[in-house]
Order: structure tokens, then C-alpha cells, then sequence
């Protein structure tokens, strides 16, 4: 294996007596389209935010393109790119004056952040209300808008949390072109999404957290191959009967499943 | 009992009942926190210093009435309610540090009435300072007049009662229409003319005193007579007029200014309640109606702004604040209401009030109103970018050039609002004296720096989210707030000193030590906070993230 784009070691962050991740240890190589999944409240977005320093780790080591996160920070936001949970956008400036402002934060000079500027929102087709105000835009263009803001430096690694909640199906194909074109020219992505059918039309590779501990880490096959002894045994996955057992049950026999099985509400019947 | 079960009366009840439970958990749960508990602890003091204020004017104005009855002079009631007016309308307007609305607006995905939904959007905007000191105040007339004549006391209570109604509800309706106006370019470009019309004709009142001033008593006599008839139909002389009727045993004379004054309550309310009707609807303005245009390739290229010898970085974020500001309505009214000011204490006539005995002030204390109004800005830089404060943190650049970038703006903001406080000052007074302009000016680069410190450390401190774009909704913490009065109170404690000695000493090297070194040292302060932002920041990243994210 390449020396890693993201490694971890031993990371951990805490709140107060709440550990929302412990001792995680994260390989994720060049070129990789990873997948970070996990149940609700596992901890995926506090990895990511840890991962791109918007959040202190409490203990633990984490390097990005051989880089000490914690010494280098600055070299290292240079060459990354984000979509946070919440987006992080300013909602009362234009798509077109957002992007230009966030190509001069990462350095681009003025004539550089507006062609790409230009480009990228031709390419998101977000071009027919060029006086409208990010606030104002739809739930989908303010995605679009946010992942063509973290691309529009050339980022060698992008962070994407949750990147594909609340699109539509054309928005969410505009999304995957540009991010197989950018694994294409070599990029790493890391992304966490609830959507388990594009993760794994899109990833390569996946990595499974629950409660705050990576639990399964490698290829999708690998994944499939360290559950499959497991999913024979029981009844209802397809695989006992020699079926290819898809991402989604890989990830309910590796976290336990749904724990409302069975039960009712009262007023629902 | 379900839903169905209860009936809509008992049903309003139970939702006003859960959104007032809601805020007093929001209060409880703000006081887990150590910020919270400090929050609670500058209320208390600034509710303290309200009630004093509140206190003390309700005896002023208690004992005026009393006295004013006392003597017959019962046709001057109207004195006393036409501040207490003024205040009441006024004081949400120019002192938005204190004025907060709360966001009602998440209340419509309830399934809450019309009567509910008016009810909480009055009661939530009438708890606010004014309201309070205003009540007191009016409590003081009453049990003035209740002294004086104790027959007067039920119906001066029931007409002060209808004349604090009308202003809170009038209060309420320039609030929700001004944030209406203010939502669009063009509505709010309408008002600014309209406003500027209002600030020039304020330059009639120099003239017209000019004329009455040195007429004989009789004629400024009957030109007071004019004034008095002129305020008769409006609120404060309606309610004057209606207690002065009764206690001259007019009863006539004292029902039909009631009935107009209650009158004015009703066409208030019915404005208000237009307005929120069409808000519970669903009806919201905002600044985006551009166009639609069909999609025609590559957008035109627009790079952004170019201030040479400035980094890429410090220009974007000067360049994003300005258009922020730009934008916000309410923001921009927050702006010119220095220039109000002084046309309102120039409406005080010529030779009266203190701008008038001691014209050199004027500029010199337009210049620190300015700057206390841009507390909201300066001192929570953050607030209003809300969630985009996590792009900060996810980009490349150092938080010393952010806040540079930011400190810039705001400077130059303040610059531009000195430029029109000087002109004002002109225009409507006298144009003040070359020494008095560098004085101020030398005291303004000794504050200025510091206040811009100060403000960058209580923005990381104490951060909190901001509605730029919605009226009453720009307030900074309270803490922030009273901290930035502390931190003024001492800066213009010693730009006062500053302005004394260099008066005092008529020696030019005297002048130029005293009013330009302390601004080196600020500078110096300036340049040393800067330096620890970075540190900071990244100190109260999460604090400053999860804040400024999260929607109240």
C-alpha cells in the first residue's frame, strides 16, 4: 500500500464523559473513493470534522497527504477541500460572489477565482438565477454550491459529509460526475452518507464506525468476504443462499441491525 | 385527551402554554453552560440599570403631573406624554444592542391558529426594555395625577392603559412593516430617499426659528398655540386631552379625544395585523427576486475587489462584509440613525439643549455615538455568518487576516458614518473648529484600535448568531454588550482627558503628544490582540462553531 492520504492513529475525541470516538484508526490511500459509514450518532461527523480541523481530537495523531494535522494545519487546508455538515455557506452573498470568495481565500488570484468561478457554475447549472442570493437557493443548490466551493482550489483530498442528503436524482448525478472526474485525475475522497446505494455505486473502499469505534475498514469485497461466514448463518440475508450480499446488509450484519424489531406503537397500531 | 378532543379556544391556550414553556426550558437550559450563567448575570445588571432608569424617571414624572395639576396647568400633560412617546417608539430603533426579537417564524409548521400566532408575536415584542421603562413612567404620571385629584385616578388609568396599548402596538407594527420595507432593494431604496427628505427638512427648522426668535411674546405665543394645536390630534395630545378634559370637568371634552386615541390603537392594530396575516399566509420577502434568465454558458467573469498592497484573503473578507452590509436592511437603518439623532436634538431649537450651548461637542459626540452603534458588529464579527464561520475554520487562512478582513470593513464603515456625522454636524449646526476636528479625529485613532481589539476577543469569547437581514435580530450577546459599554465607557473616559489637555495646554508640541501618542499605543494594543487571534481561535473553535451554527 502507497503511503496513506489520511491516516489516523489511535484517535479519540471526548465530551465531557461522552466518548464520541475512541481509538480509531483510519488507512485511506491515494486515488481511494472512501466511504465512512455508520449508524446514527456513531461518530462520522465528528471524525471528519477532526479530520479537517474543525474540531480538537482529545488524543490521537492525524496525518493528511504525510502531514501532522496538528503542527501543519495551514499546508494542510491548502490542499484539501470540504462540504461540512450544515455546508457552511454564506447565505447573503450571490452563488457567483460565494465562489470567487472562496477561491481568494485559498489563494487564487482574482482573475483565476472568477474563471473558475464562472466555470463551476456552469458546470453545476446553477447559472439561471445569477442574482439570487445563497439563502435563497434550494436545498440541492446549496449542495451543488458547496461541493463546487470545495473543489474550486484543486484540492488533492476532498471531505465531503453527508453530501448527498436532501439532493434530487439530477443534482445527486451532476455530484457523482464531478467526483469521479476528480478521482480520475487522482484525488482522494472521503465521504460519509446514509445513502448506502450511491456509497456503494461509488466507493471503493468503506469504512464502518459504530459507537465510536471502527469496527470494519478495507475494499468492499474484503468487507463482504469478513461478513459472509456470519451472514450464512442467518436466515433472512440473501447471501446464506449464494446471493452477493450488498453494501447495506454488510453494514446491518456488522453493526447489529435495527434494535426496534418487533416493537409498536401504541397510537399507530 | 387527543388533539381532536379539545376544543379550539382550549387548544390555543395549550400552544401558548408550550411556547412559553419552551422559552422558560431555553432560559434553564442557557444556565448549564458557564456562558449562559454570565448571560444571566449582565441581564439582571442591565435590567438593574433599566429599572433605576425606570424608577427614577416614574418619580420625575409623577411629580410633574402631580405638580402641573397643582397649578392648573393641565393644557401641558401632553409635555409629559410626548417623551414618554417618543421614547417608546424610538428607543427600539437606536438602541438595538437591547432590543431583540425572537424568531416566530418556526412557529407556522404548528398547527397554531391566527389569534395564537398574533397573540405570541405581541406578547414576544412587547417584553422588551422600552416597554417596561415606558410602563413605569406612565405609572408615575398616573399615580401623579391620582394625588393631585384622586377623582381623576380610574380614568386617567383607563386612558394612560389606552395610550400604553397604542404604543405598544405601534411599536409592533413599524417593527414588522420596516422589516418588511427593508427585505427588498427597491422598497428599502424608497425609504432611504424618504428618510433623507425627512433628515433636509429638518434644515426648515433653523429658518423658522430664525423668524419666531426675535418676535415679541405674543407671537411666539401663538406660535407655541399652533405647535400645541398642531400635536392635539396625535396620541400623546389625544391622551392629554382626554384626562385634561375630566379634570376641567368637561366630560365631552374628554370622550372624543378617548375615542380618537383608541381609535388610533385599532387602525394600529389592524396594520399590524395585516401584516402578520399576510406573514402567517406564508408571505416572506427576501432579496432575491432576481430575474429568472435561461441558462447562456459561462457566466460573466466578475473578479472580486483589488485593494493594492492589502492580501487576497484580508480583500475577500472585506469585500464579503461590505456586501453583507449592503444587504441588510436593518443594518443599514442602524446606520443612519446618528444622523437622525442630531437632526432630532436640532429640532430642539437653536439656543436650547446641549448640542446647541456647546456646538464643539457635536462632533465629538456624534462621532462616539457612531461608534457604540456599531457595537453589534464589532463585537460579534461572527454573528452573522452563522454556519459559513466553519468554512473559516476549514480554509487555509490564518484567523489574524479574517478578523483583519472583518476590522477593515467595519473601519471603514465607521469612517464613512464619521464623514456624515461631520457633515451633518455642518449642515445643521456650525461646521466645527480645525482643532476640535483633530482632536476628535486623534481621539478617534486612540479608540478605535483598542475597541476594535476588545471587540475581536468578545467575538471569539462570547459569539452569537445574528439575523442580518431580519429586523431586531442583530443583537450581540448581553455580555458582549455590557462589556462593550465598559470598554467605551473607559476609552472615551480618556479621549475626554485627551480633548481636555490638549485644550488646556495651548502649547502645538503639547497637542501633538497628547492627541497622537496614545493613538501609537493603541495601535500597538491593536497589533498585540491580533497576534493571539489565531491561538484563540482555534481555542474556541467549537465553541464559536456550534454557536454561530445552530438556529434558536
Amino acid at each position: 500500500m502507497d503511503s496513506p492520504t489520511i491516516s489516523t492513529e489511535n484517535l479519540t475525541r471526548r465530551f465531557g464523559n461522552l466518548v464520541a470516538v475512541e481509538d480509531v484508526n483510519l488507512r485511506v490511500a491515494p486515488g481511494q473513493f472512501f466511504g465512512f459509514l455508520g449508524p446514527n450518532g456513531a461518530g462520522k461527523s465528528t471524525t471528519i470534522k477532526m479530520l479537517t480541523g474543525l474540531l480538537a481530537p482529545t488524543s490521537g495523531r492525524i496525518q493528511i497527504l504525510g502531514l501532522d494535522l496538528a503542527t501543519h494545519m495551514v499546508e494542510v487546508k491548502r490542499q484539501i477541500g470540504v462540504v461540512p455538515e450544515g455546508m457552511a455557506l454564506f447565505g447573503r452573498l450571490t452563488g457567483s460572489e460565494y465562489l470567487n470568495f472562496v477561491g481568494r481565500m485559498y489563494g487564487l488570484d482574482r482573475d483565476t477565482a472568477a474563471k473558475r468561478t464562472a466555470e463551476l457554475l456552469a458546470f453545476m447549472q446553477l447559472t439561471d438565477q445569477p442574482k439570487a442570493l445563497v439563502t435563497d437557493y434550494s436545498h440541492g443548490m446549496q449542495k451543488k454550491l458547496a461541493l463546487a466551493a470545495a473543489v474550486i482550489h484543486g484540492p488533492k483530498v476532498l471531505f465531503l459529509d453527508e453530501p448527498f442528503e436532501g439532493v434530487d436524482a439530477i443534482a445527486a448525478g451532476t455530484l457523482k460526475t464531478m467526483l469521479q472526474r476528480m478521482i480520475a485525475r487522482g484525488a482522494t475522497v472521503f465521504l460519509t452518507s446514509h445513502v448506502l446505494e450511491i456509497v456503494e455505486r461509488l466507493c471503493t473502499h468503506v469504512g464502518i464506525i459504530h459507537r465510536g469505534r471502527l469496527v470494519a475498514q478495507g475494499s468492499v469485497e474484503e468487507l463482504r468476504a469478513g461478513v459472509g461466514a456470519r451472514a450464512a448463518d442467518l436466515p433472512f440475508v440473501p447471501g446464506s443462499s449464494g446471493e452477493k450480499l450488498t453494501l447495506e446488509q454488510i453494514f446491518l450484519l456488522t453493526v447489529g441491525g435495527s434494535r426496534s424489531e418487533g416493537q409498536e406503537l401504541s397510537w399507530l397500531g | 385527551m387527543t388533539p381532536d378532543a379539545l376544543t379550539a379556544a382550549s387548544q390555543s391556550r395549550q400552544q401558548l402554554a408550550a411556547v412559553a414553556g419552551l422559552r422558560w426550558h431555553v432560559f434553564v437550559n442557557s444556565l448549564r453552560t458557564f456562558r449562559g450563567r454570565v448571560e444571566l448575570a449582565s441581564r439582571i445588571f442591565i435590567s438593574l440599570a433599566f429599572l433605576a432608569g425606570g424608577i427614577g424617571g416614574a418619580i420625575g414624572w409623577g411629580g410633574a403631573a402631580w405638580f402641573l395639576i397643582l397649578q392648573g396647568n393641565v393644557e401641558w400633560l401632553g409635555a409629559l406624554l410626548w417623551p414618554v412617546f417618543l421614547f417608546w417608539q424610538l428607543f427600539p430603533l437606536t438602541a438595538t444592542a437591547f432590543t431583540q426579537n425572537a424568531e416566530s417564524s418556526n412557529l407556522l409548521r404548528f398547527p397554531l391558529s391566527y389569534r395564537s400566532y398574533f397573540l405570541i408575536r405581541l406578547a414576544y415584542g412587547s417584553l422588551d426594555p422600552a416597554t417596561a421603562v415606558a410602563g413605569l413612567w406612565l405609572l408615575g404620571i398616573d399615580i401623579g395625577i391620582g394625588v393631585a385629584r384622586p377623582s381623576v385616578f380610574p380614568w386617567a388609568t383607563i386612558v394612560l392603559l389606552t395610550f400604553a396599548f397604542v404604543n405598544i402596538v405601534l411599536a409592533r407594527m413599524l417593527f414588522v412593516w420596516l422589516e418588511r420595507w427593508l427585505a427588498q432593494r427597491r422598497t428599502r431604496e424608497i425609504l432611504g430617499i424618504l428618510f433623507f427628505l425627512f433628515i433636509l427638512s429638518f434644515q426648515l427648522i433653523g429658518p423658522l426659528i430664525a423668524v419666531y426668535e426675535h418676535r415679541s411674546i405674543p407671537e411666539t405665543r401663538i406660535m407655541g398655540q399652533k405647535v400645541s394645536a398642531a400635536q392635539r390630534p396625535l396620541p400623546p395630545g389625544l391622551a392629554a386631552a382626554a384626562i385634561a378634559g375630566t379634570i376641567e370637568n368637561r366630560p365631552g371634552s374628554s370622550v372624543v379625544p378617548f375615542v380618537l386615541l383608541a381609535s388610533y390603537g385599532t387602525a394600529f392594530l389592524w396594520l399590524l395585523n395585516f401584516r402578520l396575516h399576510a406573514e402567517y399566509g406564508g408571505a416572506s420577502f427576501s432579496e432575491s427576486a432576481g430575474r429568472r434568465t435561461q441558462p447562456s454558458g459561462l457566466p460573466v467573469l466578475r473578479p472580486g475587489w483589488h485593494l493594492p498592497g492589502v492580501p487576497g484573503p484580508v480583500v475577500a473578507v472585506f469585500e464579503k462584509e461590505l456586501r453583507y452590509l449592503s444587504r441588510s436592511g436593518p443594518m443599514l437603518f442602524t446606520l443612519i440613525v446618528p444622523l437622525f439623532m442630531l437632526a432630532i436634538f436640532r429640532s430642539s431649537g437653536k439656543n436650547e439643549g446641549l448640542l446647541a450651548r456647546a456646538p464643539n461637542l457635536t462632533f465629538p459626540l456624534g462621532a462616539a455615538y457612531s461608534l457604540l452603534l456599531l457595537t453589534n458588529l464589532s463585537y460579534n464579527n461572527f454573528g452573522a455568518d452563522g454556519g459559513g464561520t466553519q468554512f473559516f475554520f476549514a480554509s487555509p487562512v490564518r484567523f489574524r487576516q479574517i478578523v483583519m478582513g472583518k476590522n477593515l470593513a467595519h473601519a471603514t464603515v465607521f469612517a464613512l458614518e464619521v464623514l456624515l456625522v461631520w457633515m451633518g454636524t455642518c449642515l445643521l449646526y456650525r461646521p466645527p473648529s480645525l482643532s476640535v476636528t483633530m482632536a476628535t479625529l486623534a481621539g478617534i485613532l486612540f479608540v478605535v484600535p483598542i475597541d476594535l481589539a476588545a471587540g475581536n476577543l468578545f467575538s471569539l469569547y462570547s459569539p452569537s448568531r445574528i439575523e442580518a437581514g431580519v429586523f431586531g435580530r442583530q443583537r450581540a450577546s448581553l455580555t458582549t454588550v455590557l462589556a462593550s459599554f465598559g470598554v467605551r465607557g473607559t476609552l472615551f473616559a480618556v479621549g475626554a482627558l485627551m480633548l481636555w489637555l490638549s485644550r488646556a495646554y495651548e502649547n502645538s508640541w503639547v497637542e501633538l503628544l497628547v492627541l497622537w501618542l496614545p493613538a501609537g499605543f493603541a495601535f500597538t494594543v491593536y497589533a498585540f490582540a491580533l497576534n493571539r487571534v489565531d491561538e484563540i481561535a482555534l481555542d474556541h473553535r467549537e465553541n464559536l462553531i456550534s454557536n454561530l451554527g445552530r438556529r434558536e
